[in-house]
């Protein structure tokens, strides 16, 4: 009883937190988790319970030197921490789609029940937009910027016109691809229905398809895409960097990908290091809950109710 | 003795040179793994696999039927035409269903898609030249010169089409008769021909047709045959005409204030919302509302297709629109929804920028005003021909050599797409 099982019992849901670069997820999950821990256990502990002993002492009002036993309830040790330990030493904390090392950007997590929605959320398949850049010039052995350099191109050749022509050759195959594994019949009407709403996407495993994708700035060497992409590993978008330079005849490098929407979670729900405690993470979860609810509902409905991607 | 220290000294070696980054002491001190050994960055040398003022150059892709060898690609129906060893052991390719390369020593200015053949012009300093390739059988291909500005015509005459007179049972296939017309007022700026009739437009905005008008698509006002260009007249007269649409037997016009105006074959409602007869042979006024200016027409076989001045999709007719399985037959102009182009929150600027027709199927290009990228988008109904296109979808969908198309020209078996400089 007691604030610690309240606080506890908040503490099932969904939220995203905000992983830097240079952190391994596993590593993330674990300091969230005793964040959790530290927060849990420090509340107030319930009251002790109380149990009847007899005690030998002085007999009060007696003049007697002789110990008699007295009945005296005292506080019972068994649950104290100092005797025990803390109250609770693991929480289950799962993680969504999971971002390697060098990424950044949005990481879901789920706490207790919430890990059940992380499965919903995977079997929504939905869309994840990315921010990536990318350095011309350069070609390395894992296709970051700081691997072992392969080769070295002059890159002034290359103009907007000329990366935005091979960018809409990327989405124009990845659209075919994403009609493919989709798997549906498309001499039917429902099919033409969701076409009309832009709702074609596979709902089972398929390899890394890019629904959109465009430059925001160009600067060489420098160049900044978005990708809306699905089923995709950080390290496929590297490579897609690395492939964008080789049709641009020249070599790229990508120096950082960053997760700007999971899903239906945004950089703006995503917690920062300095909000990694319990509290800031209770208000988050009860913030999105709501809107989890809803879409997951909606992308699990049958038929057409699939969403696209929401609104950014 | 001597082999075993031999030995044992190579396997020192080895593993001297093995384990260099980690143990090698370099100027003195340790250094990280993999970047002492590895050359600085800045002696790397440079590569060039482009230099800076490259510009591309114009590509032609072709796909579809390609037995009657409209394609141009001799191994694809004589295989032993190939300079590889035994490649007259393969069949021959049918269809070819995804684009394919066509490689060209002369640079194509255009194309253009007939029943089974294709012509290409190819322009050089002084001449055009006319390349043709496919059915023969009534000698519509031919080599032939012709400067600027002058219209010449090959190929079947029996209705007229040809804009000569018709000569009883005169045989077509291996002729070299080419006719020169020069009956216009004006400058001819586009020819248009239909299944048996041609149509032309001249700089001034009047059409001229010849050739079959049983179905009324000479739009003289009659249904006989005509074997001189003659301009028309009804709702088309004092109308400037910018673009002309026809390739069966129904006959699209848009004039420069973006009004339609069709005649011809009306049986599969094309014209039915201004009249009920089935063959219309004057041209007359189609007064669609939802439209908006219309910038573009096409006319297939059974139905017709209208680009509006917002780049949105007007389809009418009957068979395969474009608008799902449910929508066969409609008389009336529906809209195709742009998220079928590839509209989607993420490219909200996508729009069509040229229409083309096929017997039964569509062609669009798309174009991106923000990024310039072209994609295209073909959709096509089957009426039991197979492999016509890439995709028998009935859905608009992008192909690969999206970017930069510049044009494309369907015909009924086969398509044609134009890579442009851009």
């Amino acid at each position: 009883m007691g604030s610690r099982r309240l606080a506890l019992a908040r503490l099932h849901g969904l939220f995203a937190v905000y992983k830097p670069s240079g952190l391994k997820w596993k590593h993330l999950r674990d300091t969230v988790e005793l964040q959790l821990l530290k927060g849990v256990n420090a509340g107030k502990p319930p009251a002790p319970e109380q149990r009847v002993r007899f005690l030998l002492g002085p007999m009060e009002g007696s003049e007697e030197k002789a110990l008699t036993l007295t009945a005296t309830s005292v506080p019972s040790l068994t649950n104290h921490p100092l005797v025990c330990g803390p109250a609770f030493t693991s929480l289950k904390v799962g993680v969504g789609h999971r971002l390697d090392a060098q990424a950044s950007g949005v990481l879901v997590l789920g706490v207790g029940h919430g890990r059940s929605l992380l499965t919903d959320m995977y079997n929504a398949h939905l869309t994840k937009d990315y921010t990536v850049r990318g350095l011309l010039g350069k070609a390395t052995d894992d296709f970051c910027e700081d691997g072992r350099l392969v080769e070295k191109s002059t890159y002034d050749h290359v103009t907007r016109e000329k990366l935005d022509r091979i960018l809409a050759l990327i989405q124009g195959s990845h659209q075919k691809a994403l009609v493919m594994y989709s798997n549906l019949d498309l001499q039917t009407q429902e099919a033409y229905d969701m076409a009309v709403r832009g709702l074609i996407r596979p709902m089972n495993k398929s390899p890394m398809l890019i629904t959109g994708i465009r430059c925001l700035h160009f600067a060489p060497p420098e160049f900044l895409l978005e990708v809306q992409c699905m089923h995709e590993t950080q390290k496929q978008l590297r490579k897609l960097v690395h492939e964008i330079g080789l049709e641009l005849k020249t070599t790229a490098v990508c120096s950082q990908v960053r997760r700007t929407r999971d899903g239906f979670f945004t950089l703006d729900d995503a917690l920062l290091r300095t909000q990694w405690d319990m509290h800031s993470i209770q208000n988050a979860i009860q913030a999105t809950a709501p809107r989890v609810a809803v879409e997951l509902e909606k992308s699990l409905r049958p038929g057409l109710g699939t969403p696209a991607a929401p609104q950014p | 003795m001597r082999l075993v220290a031999l030995a044992a000294r190579v396997r020192l070696g080895w593993r001297l040179s093995g384990s260099g980054p980690e143990l090698r002491p370099g100027r003195g001190h340790w250094t990280a793994a993999g970047r002492s050994r590895s050359p600085r960055e800045a002696d790397t040398p440079v590569f060039q696999y482009v230099g800076e003022r490259a510009a591309r150059a114009d590509r032609i892709f072709v796909w579809g039927f390609s037995f009657s060898g409209a394609l141009g690609v001799p191994t694809f129906v004589l295989p032993g035409a190939g300079p590889e060893p035994r490649a007259g052991s393969r069949p021959r390719r049918r269809i070819q269903p995804v684009p394919y390369r066509l490689e060209l020593d002369q640079k194509i200015s255009s194309a253009a898609c007939g029943y089974g053949f294709t012509l290409l012009s190819s322009k050089t300093k002084d001449v055009t030249k006319v390349w043709g390739m496919g059915l023969n059988k009534d000698s519509q291909l031919g080599f032939h010169r012709s400067r600027k500005d002058t219209i010449f015509s090959m190929g079947n005459n029996s209705y007229g089409q040809c804009g000569r007179n018709v000569v009883e049972d005169e045989i077509y296939s291996e002729s070299h008769r080419v006719t020169r017309l020069q009956d216009f007022e004006g400058q001819v700026v586009q020819v248009v021909c239909g299944q048996d009739h041609s149509l032309f437009l001249t700089d001034k905005g009047e059409v001229y047709s010849c050739g079959w008008g049983a179905d009324g698509q000479t739009g003289l006002g009659h249904y006989n045959i005509t074997s001189v260009p003659t301009k028309l007249g009804g709702d088309l007269a004092g109308v400037h005409v910018v673009q002309l649409a026809t390739y069966g037997d129904c006959c699209l016009a848009v004039s420069a204030e973006g009004g339609l105006f069709g005649w011809g074959n009306s049986e599969y409602l094309q014209l039915a919302s201004v009249t009920d007869s089935t063959q219309v042979n004057v041209p007359r006024c189609l007064p669609f509302s939802g439209v908006g200016r219309v910038k573009q027409a096409a006319c297939g076989g059974t139905g017709c297709a209208v680009l509006n001045g917002e780049g949105h999709v007007f389809v009418w007719g009957y068979g395969i629109l474009g608008k799902g399985p449910n929508l066969v037959e409609t008389a009336l102009p529906e809209m195709i929804p742009p998220t079928l182009f590839g509209l989607t929150e993420f490219n909200p600027e996508v729009q069509v920028s040229l229409i083309r027709c096929g017997l039964s199927h569509f062609a669009a290009l798309t174009s991106d005003d923000a990024r310039g990228a072209r994609g295209c988008g073909v959709w096509c109904g089957s009426h039991g021909d197979s492999g016509q296109v890439v995709h028998l979808m009935l859905l608009p969908d992008r192909l690969e050599p999206g970017p930069g198309l510049r044009a494309t020209w369907t015909a009924q078996q086969g398509v044609r797409g134009d890579r442009g400089p851009s």
